[in-house]
């Protein structure tokens, strides 16, 4: 009713041990002029000293419907329902789960009570990972993967305790289960109170100006190499690598700045979506065009290119460049057919070289599918489509977030969702900027192609 | 639709300007004791104001009695004490007319959110998280509950020794002198909120899935009402039992009693609030209802047997009314707001023949 700012909320979860209470104990004391109030869910052996805090014991409250979305914590709703009228005492509020809890319901709380929804905004949620072992707590328990998938970001706490290298191991798996995290790297939970405060991560409009493409986009290719080739013949070379076969399309007037990079990569995926030629050693590779290299027989396979005027050549392959050895070879108007020519002088690096996130077998359950797609969707068909998917598979989507460009509408359209819970809204005006639609689904055991086949049909 | 900033803190209608005066904080319980010759506000920075119940002189004012602030009041039924309960996890008894408390009961350490005294004020009903106390006027503790399933979220004297407790997935009706569980009324949800018919046959609940809940005991017969667009916190029983008011959105739904109702029937909606219902109150004898809203209205209504009704008169005061209270003699009424507000009208009500109920 009155127009006074919504009080936000952080939800801070993390299992026994990540570090949620240190983190909190720095907050609290730490001189940032930001007045928190802090609701507790565990009694930790660190007593927590300072500000506003108030203990709650974790209620979950399930409906007599059964619905897993219409559950909700009965303690915040109580707890926020008193802290309500005593706004002038804080700014914001951070509320702190119990190891186990499910982040779900604590979400839903701000979504599905009318009161509660009408004076706070969830922030967004914050969860710690013990570097050390949350290896062996995301194999054995769901709350473990849930914390994860349900972050906005993820810090990644303990460093100190574990190796460089798997921490990089680490963080990919991470990413893996959740993509639209920022994740943060921490020893002693010693994380400023803007990665924990403010974070805008429900506030789609927030997130958007803070990363216009907030999802790295994954494509059916990992790498992308950019050759400055003068009109002539050329081999294309590649050793025996982890496939039989490997996909590849070779483009004209590739750019090798980054915008060109991403724009290649964007026009690659539609050639891409066509079903590939199957081209044997020794084929010509055609340009603009979805190829698969047979590459079965033993030893150096080689194709031949021909180019007609110079220029930057673009190849997009499915496996990094890496993985096959694959090389460019002028190849001497004399040199036979068999292409045998060894001469290393002829070897044509690349002047421009990117490595994509690649679309791959994910290894945990819980995981993030992203959908980008060029070009508008009808909106009747895309919110049948979202709201059949969601009532079908809600239990298993727990964070939806994305934009998407309506057919007739000048704006963006921004849209975020907890588990069924779905709103959407129309943010800035699209302008001369390319229409397009990302898309990231986080949940578990997502049938990633039923959901790009059922996106694509919702395009116009 | 009327605009409800029209009507002002004076009042229309029925409501006719009485006294206003301000405190410090929002303001969270209220009630008349003394006869109706004090009024009693309690805010939520811990402050306790008594005033007088005619001019709105204050009578007396104590600070932080509770530290953190209050979170639940209730005057005894002789008027003359009354009990106050806050996040400091204590319940203090106090003298009406000195303002003096002799009595602090340390529950524990965490939020004391209900208090309810028995209606022959004998007992103090004090809930504590999971668990309910009863207390003796004198501080004495004379039962305590098992631990219930989640936090208590609501109390009531059935009768002077039967305490009716809510919480999620059930209502329990006790037997504080016996010691012993007289009923337990289970379905799974989370019951905010509870009343009881006067009689005592007819329990209702709000739900969090924003339904109304309720049974008769007598045959433990049990109905859900649903489609409230928010959770209806809010519940009055008229004293006749006949029609139970119901907030949980912005329009206020009365279930009516009459024949095998309210099932399978159409309820009574008022409709002129433009925010959400946040405070009912019906009149001690009659059938008037006083409503308030987080928009800051407040309107007093008649009711007919069959749950529907007109407006009386109606005010403007500008912030949430977080409660709103009847003099024993119907003849004032008084609402409490969001921004400390307090605002007292009067209300003609004809005491020779006074509106006997629905009988």
């Amino acid at each position: 009713m009155n127009g006074t700012q919504k009080v936000p909320v952080t939800i801070l979860t993390g299992f026994l041990g990540s570090g949620k209470t240190t983190l909190l104990n720095k907050i609290l004391s730490e001189e940032h002029g930001k007045r928190i109030a802090v609701i507790e869910n565990e009694y930790g052996e660190v007593g927590i000293d300072q500000g506003l805090v108030i203990n709650a014991d974790e209620e979950v409250f399930e409906m007599s419907n059964g619905c897993i979305c219409c559950t909700v914590r009965g303690d915040l709703i109580r707890v926020l329902g008193n802290l309500m009228k005593r706004r002038d005492k804080f700014d914001y509020v951070l509320v702190e789960t119990t190891g186990l809890a499910d982040p779900g319901p604590v979400a839903q709380t701000f979504f599905m009570d009318d009161e509660i929804r009408s004076e706070f905004s969830l922030d967004g949620i914050v969860t710690l990972v013990d570097a050390a072992h949350i290896d062996q707590q995301l194999g054995r328990s769901d709350e473990s993967s849930e914390q994860v998938a349900f972050a906005d970001v993820l810090v990644l706490n303990k460093t100190d305790l574990v190796s460089d290298e798997s921490l990089d191991t680490l963080e990919a798996r991470l990413r893996d289960m959740n993509r639209m995290a920022r994740v943060v790297r921490s020893k002693q939970a010693d994380v400023s109170v803007e990665t924990v405060l403010n974070l805008g991560a429900f506030d789609l409009d927030q997130v958007l100006e803070r990363r216009p493409s907030f999802l790295e986009p994954e494509y059916p290719f990992e790498w992308t190499g950019v050759f400055q080739l003068e009109p002539g013949r050329y081999e294309v070379s590649l050793e025996e690598g982890p496939d039989p076969m490997m996909s590849l399309v070779v483009v004209a007037d590739q750019g090798t700045d980054e915008e060109s990079l991403n724009e290649g990569a964007e026009s690659c995926v539609r050639l891409y979506a066509e079903s590939a030629e199957l081209l044997h050693p020794g084929d010509k590779i055609p340009l603009n065009k979805h190829v698969n290299l047979q590459l079965q027989s033993e030893g150096r396979k080689s194709f031949s290119l021909e180019v007609e005027k110079s220029g930057h050549l673009g190849l997009f392959t499915q496996h990094t460049a890496e993985e096959f050895d694959i090389k460019v070879r002028r190849m001497d108007t004399s040199v036979s057919e068999s292409g045998s020519n060894q001469q290393n002088d002829l070897l044509i690096p690349p002047i421009a070289e990117r490595t994509w996130v690649a679309q791959h077998e994910h290894d945990d359950e819980v995981g993030s599918i992203a959908i980008e797609r060029l070009g508008d969707v009808d909106p009747e068909k895309l919110n049948k489509w979202l709201g059949r998917l969601l009532s079908e598979k809600g239990v298993d989507i727990f964070r939806t977030k994305g934009f998407i460009s309506y057919a007739g509408e000048p704006r963006r359209i921004v849209f975020q969702g907890v588990h069924m819970l779905f709103t959407s809204q129309p943010d800035r005006e699209w302008g001369n900027e390319p229409r397009r639609n990302q898309l990231v689904f986080i949940g578990r055991n997502l049938d990633e192609e039923a959901l790009q086949s059922g996106f694509d049909k919702c395009l116009t | 639709m009327p605009d409800i900033r029209e009507l002002g803190p004076q009042g229309r209608g029925m409501l006719h300007e009485g006294w206003s005066t301000e405190v410090a904080d929002y303001v969270i319980v209220c009630g008349w004791a003394l006869e109706g010759n004090a009024f009693l506000v309690g805010d939520a920075a811990g402050g306790l104001y008594a005033f007088e119940g005619k001019s709105g002189t204050t009578l007396w004012h104590r600070k932080e009695v509770h530290e953190g602030g209050i979170l639940a009041m209730s005057i005894h039924p002789d008027g003359h004490i009354f009990a106050t309960a806050g996040q400091d996890g204590r319940v203090l008894i106090w003298k009406s007319k000195e303002g003096e408390s002799n009595k602090a009961l340390e529950i524990g350490k965490g939020w004391v959110e209900h208090l309810q005294w028995s209606p022959d004020g004998q007992f103090l009903a004090v809930v504590f998280s999971h668990y309910v106390y009863v207390f003796g006027a004198d501080g004495k503790e004379h039962w305590r509950s098992d631990k219930h399933l989640s936090t208590v979220s609501a109390v009531a004297w059935s009768k002077s020794n039967e305490l009716a407790t809510a919480c999620y997935g059930r209502v329990t009706f006790y037997d504080v002198i016996r010691d012993q569980v007289n009923q337990k009324l289970e379905w799974q949800g989370s019951l905010v909120s509870m009343v009881l018919s006067p009689d005592g046959d007819i329990v209702a609940c709000g739900s969090q899935d924003n339904s109304v809940h309720f049974w008769r005991r007598s045959t433990a017969q049990d109905a859900e009402m649903t489609g409230y667009p928010g959770k209806p916190s809010q519940l009055a029983f008229d004293q006749t039992g006949m029609v139970l008011a119901t907030g949980g959105g912005e329009r206020i739904t009365v279930w009516s009693f009459q024949g095998n109702g309210p099932e399978g029937t159409v309820p009574g909606e008022l409709d002129l609030h433009i925010g959400a219902i946040s405070s009912l109150a019906f009149s001690n004898r009659g059938s008037l209802l006083a409503s308030g809203s987080r928009d800051g209205s407040v309107f007093v209504w008649l009711l007919q047997k069959n749950g529907h009704g007109e407006p009386l008169g109606g005010a403007f005061v500008g912030g949430r009314v977080e409660a709103i209270a009847w003099r024993p003699d119907d003849c004032a009424l008084a609402a409490v707001n969001a921004n400390g507000g307090i605002n007292v009208w009067d209300f003609k009500n004809r005491t020779k023949s006074s509106p006997k109920g629905f009988s």
